[in-house]
């Protein structure tokens, strides 16, 4: 091996060690840009359109701003989001517990097509999504024309859109609760059986402490997301202003009006409840981040 | 190459992990760091690579002062403990990766690269196994590409940190000599970190005893066992 | 060889309830409606789907979903693996604040997004402003459904690639530079092969999403005929005329887009699974 390829070093002080660059990192200049891509990018895209839903908001102020949350198609819209979050949130905690239940604790054919079933609403338009639901309850089909016959109609109605929020919405609590099921495994479950316990009380006492996290975790990502759905209840709601117009519906109804003010406070506070989302989801991921699917933790 | 560790010291924050060693390593020795975890022996290894940085003192490579190079400029073979593998080339891409990863004006041509990697391929007596990923290697193949793979660079010296440590007794015993075999053949500087005493003792032509961040003893196989220098020396090969 | 039964038997309790529960909920709520698209695609029959699609202005509209879906997905690819590398890899005052910032466009209701992103970046907007004096129109152009699409995938890249940043040995790394090889090189030739099928994977799935979003980008997007009308708004249309016949149709068109994309996702996992041994 020749020398001759050996940098030639200037003696240096063995005292005054120089700073070196560690092998795994960027140059600071690279660092740097990187960082400023990343914030900026996100400044640009996510923070700037935050704070032109408050500017507009409060653009004549605060008293107009809340003067515009207490008209009676602003407070119906809030009454019925709240109504469907109400019905829409715990049937899809239930539905994910049992199908994590199901899904986790007993070994059956076709495990993976169910799971693949389950996350089908994700890749589905919401606009489809409604377009299924109107075509399968809508007045033009036997079942939706028997439906409305009898008094009981499902589009145009609450029920459809509780259904639109449930479809749109579906996987969000099985999917949380799946991974943390089958990392914990059955064991302790068997324990408990084996000490004479009822399948209720091992369900209370052992699973749902386990999963507890993962549970509101999962249905905080569901209850934002049924707050705000707009392209599927849009579709199987009719838009009847006071009747079937939840907060999204009602503004872009108030947007289209020109009602900028009355359209953006009502977006400023579901934005509210967005960031208190976010917030949660933060302190949950902080807090009890062993308790959570491994893809949470970060 | 000859070695020389000047007064290197190394610290972690508040914590020391080396106290100010010395080292001289002749051109051609086949050197052991022997000692238990915490030793600092792993530190002393990654300093020479160029992987961490002294606080104090100077490395010399055949006495010219190396201490500021960068780990790219060292070209020392460096075979990691858990051999970092990349696991998305076959073998033949990780052992030619170092010669691909020349700038344009060095690099040897392709039919040249081939040449080197299938001719490293035979000296790991691993000649059919190019194609193959690393996650279909056992054990003790994924050790001698990762050997392969240090070599095909030139380098300058050889260092090994634990390198039989992930392998199970039998395919240990194998390997050792095959790792004196090929230090023979190339006559390449070599220090190898162990926790393992007979591992140290019936390889190396010199072995470096350390503990606490300190060397205890520096010297042959047999004169370490006929005369430890200290009490930590005389237990650590008495176990 | 006999298969496998159906299900295990075992002692653990609740498998009716579960298993009962988890079929009602499916089949009321994904399979039957559904089902019901399909049904009525079948009744309408292919030659006529075929002629409600084949028309320029759902061409237009389907084309225009799926080009600007695709432009955004590469945008969020790219901006989305720098932010995840440098969340994981740098510190830096309010990390934790951009951390968590990344899933707003999760958490924000779309209509909200989209009368956001309108106020911002209309000619009158503050942004907007800003881009109409060099002449540069954003909203009601194809450019503002390019934003917000970019905004709804946002996270999805980042999010898939996060943990496998997190999970890189440092030795590999080191193993690289020690092999000769400039920072540059390790991260092109090292990382970056290494984060591909994840990135991949959130890059399909921004893909999906932008492909079927409706209430970000029908506000900005000026809803012109031929020109910026997305394929989940032609639906709606057709709804709004009660003609179910055509807006099953393009549904239909869009159900085929989703479940490719669906396939495709699953092949990435298949072929990294196989490759690196490992998801």
């Amino acid at each position: 091996m020749s020398d001759a390829t050996l940098p030639k070093m200037q003696a240096r002080p063995a005292a005054t060690a120089p700073r070196f660059r560690s092998a795994t990192e960027e140059s600071p200049a690279a660092r740097g840009a990187l960082i400023a891509i990343a914030t900026g990018g996100l400044a640009l895209l996510v923070g700037a359109p935050l704070a032109a839903v408050f500017a507009e908001a409060l653009m004549q102020g605060w008293g107009a701003a809340v003067a515009s949350l207490a008209s009676r198609d602003a407070q119906s819209a809030i009454r019925l989001t709240l109504l469907i979050t109400a019905i829409a949130v715990p049937l899809n905690a239930v539905f994910g517990i049992a199908a994590a239940w199901f899904i986790t604790k007993f070994d059956f054919r076709g495990k993976a097509f169910l799971i693949t079933l389950i996350d089908l609403p994700f890749s589905i338009s919401p606009v489809v999504a409604g377009l299924c639901i109107v075509l399968l309850f809508g007045a033009n089909s036997a079942l939706g024309g028997w439906l409305v016959a009898s008094g009981h109609p499902i589009v145009f109605a609450v029920p459809g859109i509780v259904l639109a929020t449930v479809f749109v919405t579906f996987p969000f609590v099985a999917r949380e609760l799946i991974p943390v099921m089958i990392e914990q495994g059955r064991a302790e479950e068997e324990a408990a059986l084996t000490l004479g316990a009822t399948g209720w009380r091992v369900f209370r006492t052992v699973t749902l402490p386990n999963i507890r996290w993962a549970l509101l975790y999962g249905t905080l990502l569901c209850t934002a997301r049924a707050m705000g759905e707009f392209g599927a209840v849009a579709v199987v709601s009719g838009k009847i202003r006071g009747q079937t117009a939840t907060m999204p519906i009602t503004i872009e109804m108030f947007y289209n009006e020109y009602l900028s003010v009355a359209a953006f406070s009502m977006a400023a506070l579901l934005t509210g409840f967005a960031l208190l989302t976010l917030l949660l989801k933060t302190a949950l991921e902080l807090r009890h981040a062993d308790a959570l699917s491994a893809t949470r933790r970060h | 190459m000859h070695i020389q560790i000047d007064e290197i010291a190394k610290e972690f924050g508040t914590t020391t992990a080396l106290h100010p060693v010395s080292l001289s390593i002749p051109s051609g020795a086949l050197v052991a760091l022997l000692g238990p975890s915490g030793s600092g022996k792993t530190t002393l290894l990654r300093i020479l690579g160029g992987l961490e940085f002294p606080t104090s003192g100077r490395v010399l490579f055949n006495s010219q002062d190396a201490t500021g190079l960068s780990v790219q400029e060292r070209r020392a073979g460096f075979v990691f403990q858990s051999y970092a593998l990349f696991r998305h080339m076959t073998v033949f891409d990780n052992i030619a990766y170092g010669l691909n990863a020349r700038p344009r004006a060095s690099r040897p041509n392709k039919a040249e690269i081939d040449r080197r990697v299938l001719k490293l391929l035979d000296l790991i007596q691993l000649p059919q196994i190019a194609a193959r990923y690393p996650t279909q290697l056992s054990g003790g193949q994924r050790q001698r590409v990762a050997l392969a793979r240090a070599l095909a660079i030139e380098p300058r010296m050889l260092l090994l940190d634990e390198p039989f440590g992930a392998l199970d007794a039998k395919v240990r015993k194998e390997l050792r000599q095959g790792l004196r075999d090929i230090h023979d053949e190339t006559g390449l500087t070599s220090i190898f970190v162990t926790h393992d005493q007979d591992e140290a003792m019936e390889l190396a032509d010199l072995v470096v005893v350390m503990s606490m961040g300190r060397i205890e003893q520096i010297g042959k196989p047999a004169d370490i066992r006929a005369r430890p220098a200290t009490e930590f020396v005389r237990e650590f090969i008495g176990a | 060889m006999s298969r496998a039964p159906l299900i295990q038997r075992t002692a653990m309790p609740g498998l009716g309830l579960s298993a009962g529960i988890t079929f009602f909920m499916l089949t009321l709520v994904v399979a039957l409606p559904i089902g019901a698209l399909l049904w009525q695609g079948a009744n309408f029959g292919l030659s006529n789907i075929w002629a409600t699609i084949n028309r320029d202005r759902v061409w237009a509209a389907l084309w225009l979903s799926f080009r600007l879906s695709f432009l955004a997905a590469c945008f969020n690819l790219v901006f989305g693996v720098i932010l995840a590398w440098v969340l994981v890899r740098y510190r830096f005052p309010g990390r934790r604040i951009i951390d968590a910032a990344v899933d707003l466009p999760f958490a924000l209701p779309t209509a909200v997004a989209g009368i956001a992103l309108t106020a911002l970046y209309a000619p009158n907007g503050v942004l907007g402003g800003l881009t109409d004096q060099i002449g540069w129109q954003i909203a009601y152009t194809r450019w503002g459904i390019f934003l917000a699409l970019v905004f709804v995938g946002l996270p999805f890249v980042t999010r898939t690639v996060q943990p496998v940043i997190e999970e890189i040995e440092t030795e590999v790394e080191e193993a690289s530079a020690t092999l000769g090889a400039s920072r540059s090189h390790t991260l092109r030739h090292v990382i970056a092969p290494m984060l591909m099928p994840a990135a991949l994977t959130g890059f399909a799935l921004s893909l999906a999403r932008a492909v079927g979003e409706y209430g970000s980008v029908i506000f900005i997007a000026g809803n012109i005929p031929l020109r910026t009308e997305i394929a989940p708004l032609l639906i709606v249309i057709q709804l709004e005329e009660y003609n179910y016949d055509a807006a099953g149709a393009i549904g239909l068109a869009m159900l085929a887009i989703s479940f490719t994309m669906l396939l495709f996702i699953n092949l990435i996992q298949i072929w990294s699974r196989k490759r690196i041994g490992h998801v």
